[in-house]
């Protein structure tokens, strides 16, 4: 049952992928042709994924590797044990294979234009992210039911799965977006 | 034969670990002893305080075992941190819990520096455990 269900969500992100930041033409490509031709999932694949998603998926949802680049992925993988105020250490080998595994999966955009040379570790301090909210208010992230801006689940419903779409958000105390 | 099987269930009960586990409680039992000579057994009532009183954590905030996994180990907690629902932490409640040594040292190594702002020691250790167990 556990090992279907992973599978079914690993699937859910790879159809997922396409949906996130649907003005960011060069990675909508990548991501749509890579699901024409989508190569069949190895076992050591589906094995890798389910690791990620159980380890950095156990204190907010498995951020879609998509979102940042390769630099800023390494920098969080570099300083777990002082991860966001809290201590997300790893053991080495699971180590390896997760930041192989956000390598692999990562932006090929840079994502950190205008931030003045800083490597951004928030999916939510970077540009886009900030473009894509800019309407979104102050109170409505804030309140205790969101928190802060990386709880994405809290409005995205099916942002574990990967999916963003605009119909699917639903801002606590506030309700849908559209 | 009626009568071994009851004796088999409660010895079960009591256990509430898997043998993995049980294992390294062992283990943690025989470095508490060098930790300290006057040790003679893990507690569950020393667990409880572990468990429940507050500590500067490592954030410098007010934290406790409970802020995150609630007063009840049956119940389902909420991560001070992130706002992200955990399941219970009561392995009669949850089977899963305290079923492999990887995840119970990876846990009992992050959530102490939370709490704690720093590592726990073999009895703490063995201390918490042991009341977990028990509810
Ligand atoms: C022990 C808990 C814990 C684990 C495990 C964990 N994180 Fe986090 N993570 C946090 C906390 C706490 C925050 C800050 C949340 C906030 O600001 O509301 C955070 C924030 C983040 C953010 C920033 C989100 C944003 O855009 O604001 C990223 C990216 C991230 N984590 C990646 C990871 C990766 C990759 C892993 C796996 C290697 C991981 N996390 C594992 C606790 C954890
Ligand atoms: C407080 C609620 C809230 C949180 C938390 C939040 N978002 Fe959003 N997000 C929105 C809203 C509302 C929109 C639509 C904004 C608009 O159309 O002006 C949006 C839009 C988006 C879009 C664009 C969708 C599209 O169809 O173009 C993406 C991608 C996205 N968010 C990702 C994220 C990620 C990743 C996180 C967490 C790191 C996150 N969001 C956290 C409310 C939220
Ligand atoms: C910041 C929130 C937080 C605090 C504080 C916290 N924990 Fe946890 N704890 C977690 C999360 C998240 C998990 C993993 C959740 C999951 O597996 O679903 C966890 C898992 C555990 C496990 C692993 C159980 C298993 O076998 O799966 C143990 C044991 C544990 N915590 C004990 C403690 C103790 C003892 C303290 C106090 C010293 C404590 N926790 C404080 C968040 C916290």
């Amino acid at each position: 049952m556990k090992t279907l269900l992973n599978i079914s969500v690993a699937a859910l992100i790879l159809a997922g992928g396409a949906y996130l930041y649907a003005e960011d033409d060069y990675e909508e490509h990548e991501h749509r042709s890579s699901s024409v031709v989508a190569k069949p999932m190895t076992k050591q694949d589906k094995t890798t994924m389910a690791l990620y998603q159980k380890e950095c998926g156990a204190c907010h949802i498995a951020y879609q590797p998509e979102f940042l680049p390769k630099r800023s992925w390494d920098k969080t993988m570099n300083t777990l044990d002082s991860h966001f105020g809290t201590n997300a250490s790893l053991d080495p080998a699971d180590h390896k294979t997760i930041q192989n595994y956000l390598a692999t999966h990562a932006s090929r955009n840079d994502r950190m234009t205008g931030m003045g040379g800083e490597i951004a570790m928030r999916i939510s301090e970077t540009p886009n992210f900030k473009r894509e909210h800019r309407e979104v208010a102050q109170k409505m992230v804030t309140q205790a039911e969101v928190k802060s801006f990386a709880n994405c689940a809290a409005c995205h419903t099916k942002a574990a799965s990967g999916s963003y779409r605009e119909r699917e958000i639903r801002i606590p105390n506030y309700g849908s977006w559209e | 034969m009626k009568y071994l099987a009851i004796v088999a269930m409660f010895s079960m009960s009591l256990m509430a670990a898997s043998p993995e586990v049980v294992q390294y409680m062992k283990e943690l039992e025989t470095a508490a002893k060098t930790e300290n000579r006057s040790f003679s057994g893990f507690d569950a009532a020393r667990g409880k305080e572990i468990f429940t009183s507050t500590h500067t954590g490592k954030q410098g905030k007010p934290m406790a075992c409970t802020s995150c996994h609630t007063l009840n180990l049956a119940n389902p907690g909420k991560n001070a941190l992130t706002g992200k629902v955990i399941d219970p932490l009561s392995p009669s409640t949850n089977p899963q819990r305290l079923t492999s040594t990887k995840e119970v040292t990876k846990w009992l190594r992050r959530n102490f520096m939370d709490v704690y702002a720093r590592e726990g020691t073999a009895q703490e250790k063995g201390d918490v455990l042991t009341y977990i167990m028990k509810n």
